[in-house]
């Protein structure tokens, strides 16, 4: 297992390659640059700016700095300083013969002049992350024992209303869901906060919240709005699975033998009947942390969403790169992570 | 079991939510005594709190601040924190868009009307937010027995060479490089000797500025944003400051001496402004009433949730609520509809097949009922556009003495202008294949939506509607052969004067018009029209001025229809009525230390 | 699978059968015995009367709808029918009554009821042709990725990481900014021409295939990877084997069976998602021009009044949540209907 997993760390170097070489070549064929004006820009100025971030160099040495930057390592004799083009976010003092080893410059946003997008990931993924999981922890306190009741009592009034209400859960998409619970427990009631994030730096390991009342007031409906339809997935897919597994043999022999109906189910029936969705919780959680857009707008959280989707349209080009590593690093990671747990849920899969 | 101690730590959970959230402090308690055997309903206020600091809670509209330097600021949300934080040698009040001084309380201006000398006044200090003490002081210098630093003649004459510096690449570097004497070359690179640009400080509080031009917006330039002074010591380091480079704006670092400093800036989140107590205040420029501001970044409808929550206390009105605040009683006491120097419109590809016959074009734009469209569409006060330079605007035609001027609606006339075309090509209405082009947004759909309608019933034309993303469609309405028929765009004032509307867009050269019959943008070239503006440009008289203006706004609108007007901005505003407040014109560039908060 | 099969029915045989049925049974086939069970869920018989009904709505729409759906009557714009405020008080105090439209009107005076019957087109050729794509090319990569395992499944599932964190917005901008719009008069025999003559002749909709082609089946890929894994060590597919089943045979007569109930659950459950995707398509103008309605479009429209005026959005959204009952208990019967291990039962 040791070795499966160091070569999938190794996969995913090829995988972030890939996808560096496919968005930086697809970013500049799109047409439109960081500096596209309503009004033009004189030709002097935009080539001031273009000078500042190596925009006039040709495209290959343009890419071939960027894979220098952010992949290698390396070696350097000045400390890290306040230079929006020297901020990486790995810095090693060597301690010998004054060097330092840095590594991973992701380099300076377009847009935002006094940050770098290593800035924007120290600040604004935590707050991302944070919403990602709460709505994904949302989902699954609701969605498991949804579906698992709903598959023990087939076919009785508990089913058709449990899965009704995930079917509506996932009609009604976060952009109606959202401005309806801010009227209501925001507005009218004033019960919760309308807009905002209860979580600011310090983090606890670079991305946990400090536990305060605070925090979840603010994630409450957030983490509602953005779970919800996620709940219904995993409650269907948990039901649908449950069903399945509950009619295999060895539940039979389990009955047969005697046990407990609860310890039949607990003990033989969940572990292998969750296997489809551990297999969705993982691209779910990359999806929920990336994917947090609309949630962010409605409810005026400072996260990761709403700065990628502006990042096209100002055409943020190192703020595009950065985020869609970023992304792809918690996609690969998720689905590894899911794969071992795989195989600690059902002993027969094996890796070769 | 398991189920059912879920269910049960959830309702937990909620019921704990509500318990900490529950009544805010302060509101009324509504209560039924008994009172010598009478019910009766008792309000019980509890004391109101007490006095705090007064903390304008405000709106900068979504997504972060770019930056708060005034080299690089370009847009709005920036330069409204730069315009608080720092002061210009001149100002120019955003309701009247009279100039006014700023830091230099006179200036004197050469015999060949080329070189300013500004006198400046020494009593500002440098100041900073001290997180820990929590109070603003004042920067002190490095000699022995530490002084405050005043701002002076360097500082400027440091700002003002920065943002030339071509390596800072400061986009607003060219209205500098425009006008100042050398400016252009050394912001190109052409020189490098800073001693050649036109810029000097004579003496601590003298500065001497050489201008290209003897024009009569010298004195504008030189107050802009872009020339404020900036902390040489802050951004290159000295003896007893340690530079912070690209960083110096950020929170705990930042230097200022406007009427306000930054206290704190959560990027994307929050920027919080604090009182300067050491600005001195002038006439025009006064000491700050309220102490603290706070800014949210927030989209229109979360941040119309907060004002009615009573989070905020300025906010915008989405359209979409309009009908529903015009209804309300507290809402619509609160609500003002104040102009803002900006216009709508639809441009035409006057080389494209179809709407290169005049004819077409004034069909179209006649077609159009503006008043429908603003009392069914938008809903916002707009009014509806006959031309193009805005009404407010210096040397621009106002409805009062020009009530005839331009394109309005009228159907009849659209449809035989129209008819004369199709009778000549022998087509019929709905055989003509036009597009009409917007960047892709609700606003912009809905209206276009409405007008293919009008289109459809007036006229009899089906034309399609396509949308693009907005970098794209940049580029694709100024490209000669990709321009399409028609296309939608809006222009709001860089400076408060018609020659920025009609000439700066539309004569050749100007921003929907880059390359005149070459194409691109309206593609148009009309001698007597390029040489109205330029007269125009140069006229002293204002009658005459508006006079000119007219002409070719007519010329513009209606002789040649190159484009549809469609109308006029205006801003919906909800404001607290404890909140006294100006409005300004200057597409919203507020001047917050004029403001004040009343006890409530 | 089909080995077990048989030794159940011959211990039942030998038996006498438990509960006594007879020796000799009448033999079905796999789809008559589905098709019997499936008349006998009464939840997807309701789910499959709806479909249809959804299906002739989308065809006889002009007949249905009151008005077109493009008529607007712009002083009509936002008005509701009686009964909306008396459901929503609030609205009491600026809503326009007017009782020429059912369900309201929108922001341009456009009847929402038949905006709503004339989407039903869109919608449901998204809904279909969405799953269509996913299960397609999603079953079939995940199945050999999961079956071969080894190097041809890590290089399989690499590929799909990568798509995964393709920058499908990018890309979709670049199409958009070459195919719609900057071509207004492509050059004839041009590739972009082609593609735009596609678009137009599919009345908008080529776009909205490629959006949802490129995001669907990434997750049906896994998801069918991770069931593959775990039935293709099962014994049975191990009798296969040695009987000399071949790999093709082994994975859709024996495998398929065994995994389809999950895949066409999770199915049936995103088809709200490719809904929302021809939403989003269609709102940065690569989708359905105006004013052609989509029930998508409609809810993102409405979403913007949802305070003043929720009838706007509230009702399109109903249309989706009646769709996915449907598509949802139709599934699941058939999921129901086509199980294996329930052959031969209620």
């Amino acid at each position: 297992m040791g070795r499966y997993i160091v070569r999938r760390l190794l996969w995913m170097l090829v995988v972030l390659l890939a996808l560096s070489a496919i968005t930086f070549f697809l970013m500049h064929a799109v047409p439109g640059g960081p500096f596209d004006r309503e009004k033009a820009l004189p030709p002097e100025i935009i080539a001031n700016l273009e000078q500042r971030y190596h925009l006039d160099e040709p495209l290959l040495q343009q890419y071939a700095r960027y894979l220098y930057d952010v992949f290698i390592p390396h070696l350097s004799r000045t400390p890290p300083g306040r230079s929006l083009m020297d901020d990486h976010l790995i810095n090693i003092n060597l301690r010998v013969g004054g060097l330092w080893l840095k590594w991973m410059n992701f380099g300076p946003s377009y847009h935002s002049l006094s940050r770098t997008v290593n800035d924007i990931f120290r600040q604004q993924l935590p707050i991302s992350a944070q919403l990602g999981t709460m709505a994904l922890c949302v989902a699954l306190i609701i969605g498991v024992p949804m579906g698992i009741m709903a598959a023990l009592k087939q076919n009785t009034i508990f089913d058709y209303v449990g899965m009704s209400v995930a079917i509506f859960g996932v009609s009604v998409p976060v952009i109606i869901l959202g401005p309806i619970l801010v009227w209501i427990f925001g507005v009218e009631l004033r019960w919760l906060p309308v807009t905002g994030w209860g979580a600011s730096p310090p983090y606890i390991l670079g991305f946990l919240p400090r536990p305060s009342v605070e925090f979840f007031r603010y994630a409450a409906m957030p983490s509602v709005a953005l779970g919800l339809g996620s709940s219904a997935i995993i409650a269907r897919l948990t039901r649908a699975s449950l069903l399945q597994v509950i009619r295999e043999d060895y539940i039979r022999t389990a009955r047969a033998k005697g046990l407990a109906e609860r310890v039949v189910i607990v003990r033989h029936a969940l572990k292998n009947s969750l296997i489809p969705v551990v297999t969705i919780l993982g691209p779910m959680f990359a999806a929920l942390v990336t994917g947090t857009f609309v949630t962010e707008t409605i409810f005026g959280i400072p996260g990761m969403g709403r700065y990628f989707v502006t990042s096209i349209t100002n055409r943020d080009y190192p703020v595009i790169m950065g985020t869609i590593l970023l992304y792809a690093v918690f996609l690969v990671v998720a689905n590894l992570v899911v794969d071992i747990v795989y195989a600690y849920l059902d002993p027969r899969i094996r890796y070769t | 079991m398991r189920t059912k101690l879920f269910a049960v730590a959830s309702l937990l959970v909620v019921a704990a939510l509500a318990l900490t959230a529950c009544q805010p402090a302060g509101t009324p308690i509504v209560q039924t005594v008994i009172v010598g055997g009478t019910p009766m309903v008792v309000t019980a206020t509890p004391a109101p709190p007490p006095a705090g600091p007064k903390v304008l809670h405000l709106n900068m509209g979504p997504g972060d601040i770019p930056t708060i330097d005034p080299a690089l600021s370009t847009d709005t949300s920036s330069v409204q924190i730069v315009e608080e934080t720092t002061v210009g040698l001149t100002r120019q009040n955003e309701e009247t868009t009279a100039l006014e001084p700023g830091m230099a309380t006179s200036w004197d201006i050469s015999e060949d009307g080329l070189v300013y000398t500004f006198h400046l006044r020494n009593d500002v200090p440098w100041v900073r937010y001290n997180a820990v003490t929590g109070e603003v002081e004042q920067v002190m210098d490095c000699s022995e027995e530490p002084q405050p630093r005043i701002v002076n003649a360097y500082d400027f004459e440091y700002g003002i060479l920065r943002t030339l510096n071509p390596a800072t690449a400061s986009e607003y570097a060219y209205v500098l490089a425009f006008a100042i004497a050398g400016a252009a070359d050394y912001n190109a690179g052409v020189i490098t000797d800073t001693t050649q640009v036109g810029v000097r400080a004579v003496d601590t509080y003298t500065l001497e500025i050489t201008f290209n031009e003897p024009a009569a917006y010298n004195a504008n330039i030189a107050g802009m944003w872009v020339a404020h002074a900036q902390p040489r010591w802050l951004i290159e380091g000295d003896d007893c400051t340690e530079g912070q480079g690209d960083r110096w704006t950020e929170t705990g670092f930042f230097q200022g001496y406007g009427p306000y400093t930054l206290k704190e800036w959560v990027h994307d989140y929050y920027i919080t402004l604090v009182r300067n107590p050491f600005w001195p205040g002038s006439d025009n420029i006064p000491q700050a009433a309220i102490d603290e501001i706070n800014w949210v970044m927030l989209d229109e409808v979360p941040a119309f949730a907060e004002f009615e929550a009573g989070n905020l206390d300025v906010a915008g009105v989405p359209s979409a609520e309009l009908d529903r605040v015009r209804a309300d009683p507290e809402l619509s006491q609160l609500l003002v509809i104040a102009p803002v120097l900006c216009t709508y419109y639809y441009g035409f590809n006057t080389q494209a097949p179809i709407v290169n016959d005049v004819r077409v074009r004034r069909a179209l734009s006649m077609a159009i009922d503006r008043q429908a469209l603003i009392d069914n569409v938008l809903k916002g006060g707009q009014e509806p556009a006959q031309w193009f330079s805005r009404p407010g605007l210096a040397g621009a035609p106002t409805m009062a003495d020009h009530p005839d001027l331009g394109v309005h609606f009228d159907p009849e006339a659209a449809r035989a202008s129209l008819q004369e075309y199709l009778d000549e090509t022998g087509q019929t209405a709905d055989q003509l294949n036009i597009t009409l082009m917007f960047n892709t947004s609700s606003g912009h759909q809905r209206i276009a939506e409405a007008i293919q309608q009008m289109w459809a019933e007036n006229l009899g034309i089906n034309v399609q509607l396509t949308n693009q993303e907005w970098a794209v469609y940049l580029d694709t309405i100024k490209d000669p052969v990709a321009t399409p028929q028609i296309w939608r765009l809006g222009w709001c004032q860089d400076y408060p004067d018609a020659n920025n509307f009609i000439r700066e867009v539309f004569a050749v050269g100007g921003s929907a018009n880059p390359n005149g019959a070459g194409g691109g943008g309206v593609g148009w070239e009309n001698p007597v029209f390029e040489e109205l503006v330029v007269q125009a440009a140069r006229e002293q008289d204002p009658a005459a001025r508006v006079e000119l203006y007219a002409q070719a706004e007519q010329i513009l609108v209606y002789e040649d229809a190159v484009m549809i007007p469609l109308y006029w901005y205006t801003r919906n505003t909800l404001t607290r009525p404890y909140v006294t407040r100006t409005f300004s014109v200057l597409g919203g560039l507020e001047h917050i230390e004029k403001w004040d908060i009343a006890p409530h | 699978m089909s080995a077990q099969n048989k030794s159940t029915g011959l211990a039942e045989a030998l038996n006498g059968g438990a509960g006594g049925a007879p020796l000799s049974r009448k033999s079905e086939s796999l789809w008559a015995d589905a098709a019997r069970r499936l008349l006998r869920n009464r939840a997807a018989i309701l789910g499959g009367v709806i479909v249809i009904l959804l299906l002739l709505t989308a065809i006889f729409a002009p007949f249905i709808a009151p008005r077109t759906f493009a008529e607007q009557v712009l002083v009509d714009n936002n008005v509701v029918p009686s009964w909306v405020p008396r459901v929503f008080p609030s609205m009491r105090d600026y809503a326009r009554i007017s009782g020429d439209y059912l369900l309201g009107a929108d922001y341009v005076g456009r009847d929402l009821f038949s905006r709503i019957i004339y989407g039903t087109r869109i919608s449901l050729t998204v809904a279909l042709i969405g799953p269509l794509i996913s299960l397609l090319i999603g079953v079939t990569f995940g199945s050999i990725s999961g079956y071969f395992g080894g190097r041809v499944d890590n290089l399989m599932m690499r590929i799909v990481d990568v798509l995964y964190g393709f920058p499908g917005l990018l890309f979709i901008i670049l199409l958009m900014a070459f195919f719609r719009g900057t071509l207004s008069q492509p050059e004839p025999g041009t590739f972009a021409y082609t593609m735009s003559e596609i678009d137009r002749r599919m009345g908008g909709m080529f776009f909205i295939f490629i959006g949802i082609g490129l995001t669907a089946w990434e997750t049906m890929a896994r998801l069918t990877r991770g069931q593959v894994l775990s039935v293709r060590e099962k014994e049975f597919i191990e009798a296969a084997h040695t009987i000399g089943a071949g790999n093709l045979r082994i994975m859709f007569r024996h495998i398929l069976p065994n995994i389809v109930g999950p895949l066409v659950v999770s199915e049936t459950l995103t088809i709200p998602s490719y809904i929302s995707t021809e939403a989003f398509l269609s709102f940065i103008g690569l989708g359905v021009n105006p004013p052609t309605p989509s029930w998508g479009a409609m809810i993102s429209d409405g979403s913007a009044v949802v305070r003043s005026y929720p009838n706007q959005t509230i009702f399109p959204a109903l249309a989706l949540a009646i769709t996915m009952f449907a598509f949802n208990f139709l599934g699941d019967g058939l999921r129901d209907a086509l199980d294996p291990r329930l052959r031969g039962t209620q």
